[in-house]
């Protein structure tokens, strides 16, 4: 029974300010993680009383969010995990809070989406949309589900200008998705440039400004200087594919490489 | 069947449903020879062994009898009794037939008998009632022996608890049939007071699975397959291999039916996954191929139905699906794995297990539902890797109705037309989400806006961003700068843009043959002829068909190489005694060896 009452003391005081320091914070979580472990309700058992269970996840969440919010991936992810199979619980043996389920999962996909684990990415998505049986309009339209969704369509068609959008102030869905902008930003920006390469003979300074999403021209100076750009008459040029000449070689070496093969090959058949 | 209609009410289901009726009915044909499908299956309907007979061979058991020779004697006998004995005493007799066959399976330590009784469900499924079954276990089993108390077991789960055991033939047999039938069968059954083997026990078992499952008593089936695999699981008997597969198999496919249904968490499929799981583990201890690949199967289609993909995944990835199991479960096997790649965009190896998953799957139509289930995904994998599935794929009468769909997807996305996708899209929701294909056809938006672009940049030498803005219904110029930039960059379009005037230059469509393009394009084709003659060679190897290996020779090579090749087949033709030779030598091995072919014919029984 103690154990509980220190819970409930440690989740009050979390409720209560929730703007404790991190580390503040996550002793105090270790604190209520004991507590649980006490209890026998750090993972859901069938026995657990379902108040328990409320508290428990309550916890996980505070933890999920607060490491996010302290930029700490892999406590973040450590926390979604454990979430897991209270988010699969029946809704008899625990009442969901749809909201704060959203606002993690969210963020775990977000999380995915940056760090390019496409394939978690989708695969935690194919089981949401199986989870809300198939009806996928009502993840996309959730604000927190829907948000890491849209990022990844538009990153993978390459409409950065609304990525860029989506990350301002006030588009975002609530501050702890703010701390993934840093991230995407200089994610788009590379994606930019890389392509900039391929598709413009050159770009005036101006203009790229705008297109790469920097502030200022000393900025995309800064930045052309690092991807090796030279900048001329406030135009930049982009270095031309100086790999015509490998490729060329390339090919030869490629034609003599097969024809050796197939007549490996061929002496085998005969 | 179910399994017959296309596109059933649950395609995954369906496949998988339709694949075992199959296996159940051809499974020798699907490996060799096609064309003798129709004998193989004429020879199962008469492998009605009669208990007169079979009491004689299980009493003194033959050392080294082909099976062969003992349909061979039993064919004509068989003709006579089938005309007088009815239907349920012939289905008796049919079950017990069985129990011979497996008694030699044990006594001769010979899967292929235990196959042979599997095999034979297909033909009594459709007989089967609770009065053949407790008829038949009452007849099989004494009351005073300790299998007695299995045998109530059985009669308890098809509600028959009440028949005594160890009757004496029954009496409409003795009035229907001829005199000899009863009097051999009296015979038998004092052979069979000594023991009676837990294969028969598990045969009977599944019998009762089956019969509970086609008349759709999920919960009971469950139980009964409960109580079945705890059974199997304290015996350690090789020879139970084959028959602890199919329980297994049916104990998943009850859980899957009871609810809360499948993409529940809560679904009894969850449930049974530590079961499956350590009869996984015990399979591969015991080297029981049978029963680890149709477990690896179940595991997978049950991670699969709750999207639990990621476990799926480490699934495959810490355990290895045995090489030689059965033609239908690698079918099996690599249609989940391509699916669980698929989601996870790794498309080329989805697309790989996929298309060899369609090519195993049996060619006759009871299995069109996995045909179709599986065709299915591999057209939207081949669509997100940018190819456009071949229309021919379409025109297949077996398929063109439950494909229609996609084929109308397909054209969407060939065109790049935006609108037609997302018409499409929304008409077909509900078809896509049966599927299990909607999520990842989501995803192929990008490649209709990626196609849109290069037709454009076909078709004009110059195009402002506004226009292709406009054209392809993307959110604003901006977006489309990007959205070009990119797909430059991806190489999709030879193109360059200019940022002040806002406009997309396509750059001149430069000599094809002055890349390196034909000449990879080439050596994919030679890769592929020669990947297709060195597995043929193999296949050679094992069948020994000389002439066979000729044809391959000829066919898998293309027209450029093949002059030098026609040459060296002249001079073969002269050195025609080496050629006699080899026949000669292939004929002396395939006879020597008719065993071991029957054996390649291999259990496909799950």
């Amino acid at each position: 029974m103690a154990a509980e009452r220190t819970l409930q003391q440690i989740v009050s005081q979390l409720k209560s300010n929730p703007s404790i320091p991190y580390a503040e914070a996550s002793s105090l979580l270790s604190k209520a993680k004991i507590a649980l472990l006490q209890l026998n309700a750090l993972t859901p058992t069938p026995n657990t009383p379902s108040h328990i269970l409320a508290v428990a996840r309550d916890i996980h969440e505070y933890g999920a969010l607060s490491s996010i919010r302290a930029r700490n991936p892999d406590a973040f992810t450590r926390y979604v995990s454990q979430l897991q199979p209270f988010y699969e619980l029946p809704s008899s043996s625990l009442q969901p809070n749809l909201e704060s389920r959203n606002k993690v999962t969210g963020l775990y996909l977000l999380l995915l989406l940056t760090q390019g684990r496409y394939a978690e990415f989708h695969s935690e998505l194919e089981a949401l949309s199986t989870a809300e049986g198939g009806n996928s309009e009502g993840i996309e339209g959730d604000r927190y589900l829907g948000y890491p969704i849209k990022l990844e369509r538009w990153l993978m068609e390459g409409s950065y200008d609304r990525v860029w959008k989506a990350m301002k102030k006030g588009e975002v869905p609530s501050e702890e998705y703010g701390v993934f902008s840093e991230i995407l930003t200089s994610q788009i920006r590379s994606e930019i440039a890389s392509s900039s390469e391929r598709a413009y003979p050159s770009l005036p300074l101006s203009s790229t400004k705008s297109l790469l999403f920097l502030d200022s021209e000393g900025a995309v100076i800064d930045f052309a200087r690092q991807r090796g750009w030279a900048i001329r008459d406030s135009n930049i040029y982009f270095p031309q594919a100086e790999a015509e000449d490998a490729e060329q070689k390339d090919i030869s070496q490629m034609v003599i490489e097969n024809t050796l093969g197939y007549a490996r090959e061929l002496e085998t058949i005969v | 069947m179910p399994g017959k209609t296309p596109n059933g009410k649950e395609p995954v289901e369906n496949g998988i449903r339709n694949n075992q009726d199959v296996d159940m009915t051809d499974e020798k044909s699907s490996l060799k020879g096609k064309g003798k499908k129709g004998v193989k299956e004429g020879e199962d309907m008469t492998v009605v062994v009669p208990p007169s007979k079979t009491t004689k061979q299980s009493s003194a058991p033959p050392p080294a009898d082909t099976d062969g020779d003992v349909d061979m004697d039993d064919s004509d006998k068989v003709e006579d009794v089938e005309v007088k004995v009815d239907p349920v005493t012939q289905a008796i007799s049919d079950v017990k037939s069985n129990f011979a066959l497996l008694d030699r399976a044990v006594a001769l330590f010979d899967a292929r008998f235990s196959l042979r009784a599997l095999r034979s469900i297909s033909s009594l499924r459709k007989r089967l009632t609770p009065d053949i079954l407790s008829q038949a276990i009452a007849e099989s089993y004494p009351a005073t022996t300790s299998s007695a108390n299995v045998a109530r077991h059985l009669l308890a789960a098809i509600g028959r608890e009440d028949v005594t055991l160890g009757q004496q033939s029954s009496a409409e047999m003795e009035v229907d049939s001829e005199p000899k039938v009863p009097a051999k069968n009296g015979n038998k059954k004092e052979k069979e007071v000594k023991e009676i083997i837990p294969e028969i026990d598990i045969f009977l078992g599944i019998l009762i699975q089956v019969h509970l499952f086609d008349s759709k008593q999920y919960q009971k089936g469950a139980n009964f397959s409960k109580y079945l695999s705890d059974r199997i699981h304290a015996l350690n008997r090789r020879t139970l291999d084959p028959l602890s597969a199919k329980v297994y198999f049916y104990y998943s496919l009850f859980c899957e039916q009871l609810a809360p249904l499948p993409p529940s968490p809560q679904s009894p499929i969850v449930a049974i996954r530590p079961t499956l799981l350590a009869a996984l583990r015990t399979a591969v201890l015991r080297k029981d191929i049978d029963t680890q690949a149709s477990v690896i199967v179940l595991l997978l289609r049950s991670y699969l139905l709750t999207s639990h993909i990621s476990q799926a995944d480490l699934l495959v990835s810490h355990t290895q699906f045995p090489e030689n199991a059965a033609n239908n479960q690698v079918a099996r096997f690599l249609y989940y794995l391509g699916r669980i790649r698929a989601i996870q965009l790794r498309y080329t190896e989805a697309h790989e297990h996929l298309t060899a998953a369609t090519r195993k799957a049996p060619a006759s139509s009871c299995a069109l539902g996995f045909a179709q289930t599986a065709t299915k995904v591999l057209l939207v994998v081949e669509l997100l890797m940018g190819d456009i599935p071949e229309r021919a794929t379409f025109r297949a009468a077996t398929m063109e109705q439950a494909l229609h769909p996609y084929f109308l997807l397909v054209q969407a996305v060939r065109v790049g037309n935006l609108e037609d996708f997302e018409t499409t899209l929304a008409e077909h929701v509900d078809t896509f989400k049966r599927d299990g294909t909607y999520t990842l056809i989501l995803r192929l938006r990008q490649n209709v806006i990626k196609t849109g672009i290069r037709m454009m940049s076909l078709s004009y030498s110059r195009i402002s961003l506004r226009d292709i803005c406009i054209r392809l219904h993307l959110g604003s110029e901006e977006s489309a700068e990007y959205i070009v930039a990119k797909a430059i960059r991806d190489g999709v379009i030879e193109a360059t843009l200019d940022r002040e005037k806002g406009f997309m230059k396509s750059k001149e469509v430069g000599d094809v043959y002055a890349t390196r393009e034909p000449g990879e394009a080439f050596h994919d084709r030679i890769r592929a002829c020669l990947a297709l003659h060195d597995e043929s060679v193999k296949v050679c190897d094992s069948t020994f068909m000389p002439g066979f290996f000729d044809c391959i020779t000829n066919l898998s090579f293309p027209q450029a190489m093949r002059f030098p090749m026609n040459q060296h087949r002249l001079e073969l033709k002269n050195a025609q005694e080496a050629r006699e030779r080899e026949r000669e030598m292939a004929k002396e091995i395939q006879e020597g060896d008719l065993d071991d072919d029957d054996l390649g014919g291999d259990f496909e029984g799950m």
